[in-house]
């Protein structure tokens, strides 16, 4: 046991020395036995020193010389350790016993599952993965001990065969799931088939593998236009009916419109500020003081998790800031406005498919809307792309 | 028999015996521990503290310990633990 931490088993204090001739003071506790700790200079004549509680007593009739012989007058700043806290706690019986009650509630919580969480899913919705898990009895709840890890992890590989891998890991009153999804199979060999215009365009470059093209470069398509018969003759002359194989390059346009305001609601802080807290134990959250609408309060959060040890006790608190505002109408600047109704056009450009890397082409129409509040920029895109899309018979 | 001729009698008795010369000489033995700490034993008295310097008495004359945010972590009256920013620990 450290030095200090016996001395807070004993139950210390903390003396102020101040005067000349501390040293000698210090020299005469040290000869009547005194071991005097954590000896801090503040001033030119004052001293901070720790002693335990008792070894203080012992000093009494020494301090009564100090005060005369070296002028130094020694006064107790503060009481720490045990017996200080025992004592304190004597006069609260009621707030020993309550404390002593929650750290068992928190010992005897921390012995269930919490919380579950799903990692390493990709295609597989986390609530398909958390009902499987239910069904496997891990829900939040049940008690630690319980939890058959091998188990549970067969059965999700059994119940749910997009998976390959699973892991669960136990992290107190967490366990993760880890898993891994089966790739996506192969697509089964294609059938005989044409290969037919998935949107309009000009046709740029075209490489015929297996078929005969019904097109040529420069030609102008639609969508849903055959581009490439699956029908060809093989070098014997014999006439074949198989999967048509190509790649048809086209020029294709896209256009997308992206509309912004050019004012703006903004708060405003009005200097008026709350504070909450909230106590949750488990699944039960418990507000320490009201709430505010969030409509016109900026809040701002803190939490403070409770570890036992590595593990993570299922006791958190929340501090709450709450700043009321007030919401004004500000203006917009052209360009700020612009360039949001434009990124919101690529957007919407990208969502149609378009590859911002692929575009050839681009030009841009910017109008104010009817109301004279908003701006509207309508996109146009030129893109080099395969627009060959294959359908079986 | 003065205090020198004593010591050096001890000191010959020591070595005579193969006895450490601070047991029999009461002499002073310092431990510097890289420059965050410095630990005395066998001190005679504190002398001077500042937070800049520590001044001991020892049988051979005094020990300064100089520095910077100096601070007596320990102080009995055999040894003292003297913690900080330690620059240098001379014996005079």
């Amino acid at each position: 046991m450290s030095p200090f931490l016996w001395l807070w088993w004993r139950g210390y204090v903390t003396v102020c020395l101040r005067g000349a001739g501390i040293e000698r003071v210090l020299n005469s506790a040290a000869q009547a036995g005194v071991a005097v700790l954590k000896v801090e200079r503040l001033t030119s004549d004052v001293v901070l020193a720790r002693m335990a509680a008792q070894d203080f007593r012992r000093l009494r009739p020494l301090i009564r010389e100090w005060m005369n012989g070296p002028r130094v007058s020694v006064s107790i700043l503060d009481r720490h350790g045990l017996p200080f806290l025992l004592r304190r706690f004597r006069r609260r019986a009621f707030l020993a016993l309550g404390l002593g009650l929650a750290a068992l509630a928190v010992i005897y919580l921390s012995s269930f599952v919490w919380f579950i969480q799903v990692f390493g899913n990709e295609t597989l919705a986390v609530e398909v993965i958390k009902a499987a898990v239910e069904k496997t009895g891990l829900r939040a709840g049940v008690p630690r001990g319980a939890v058959d890890a091998r188990r549970i992890e067969q059965q999700l590989l059994e119940d749910l065969p997009q998976l390959t891998w699973v892991q669960l890991r136990n992290q107190g009153i967490k366990v993760e799931i880890h898993v891994r999804e089966r790739e996506a199979p192969e697509l089964a060999a294609q059938g005989a088939g044409h290969i037919y215009a998935k949107r309009d365009g000009l046709v740029t470059e075209l490489l015929v593998l297996r078929g005969t093209a019904q097109v040529r470069e420069g030609d102008t398509v639609r969508r849903d236009e055959l581009l490439i018969s699956g029908m060809y003759y093989d070098p014997q002359g014999r006439r074949q009916f198989g999967a048509a194989q190509g790649i048809v390059k086209a020029r294709v346009w896209y256009q997308a419109v992206g509309e912004a305001s050019l004012v703006r609601w903004q708060p405003e802080k009005t200097g008026v500020r709350h504070r909450q807290y909230i106590l949750t134990v488990g699944p039960l959250s418990i507000p320490l003081g009201r709430s505010y609408p969030r409509e016109n309060h900026l809040i701002t959060t803190r939490n403070w998790q409770l570890y036992l040890g590595r593990a993570m006790a299922p006791v958190s608190w929340s501090r709450l800031d709450y700043e009321e505002v007030e919401w004004v109408l500000v203006p917009v600047a052209r360009w700020e406005a612009e360039k949001a109704a434009y990124e919101l056009a690529w957007e919407s450009l990208i969502r149609q498919g378009v590859d911002r890397e692929s575009v050839v082409a681009e030009t841009k129409a910017v109008e104010y809307v009817t109301d004279g509040e908003g701006i509207r920029v309508t996109l146009q895109v030129e893109v080099l792309e395969d627009i060959g899309h294959f359908s079986g018979q | 028999m003065g205090p020198a001729v004593s010591r050096n009698l001890k000191r010959r008795f020591a070595q005579a015996l193969d006895v450490p010369p601070n047991v029999v000489l009461d002499q002073a033995e310092i431990h510097i521990l890289g420059d965050g700490e410095v630990q005395i034993s066998n001190h005679k008295g504190l002398v001077q503290y500042t937070t800049a310097m520590v001044k001991l008495r020892s049988v051979e004359g005094f020990i300064e310990v100089s520095g910077s945010e100096l601070e007596i972590a320990a102080f009995s009256a055999q040894e003292i633990k003297i913690r900080g920013r330690i620059r240098q620990v001379v014996l005079r």
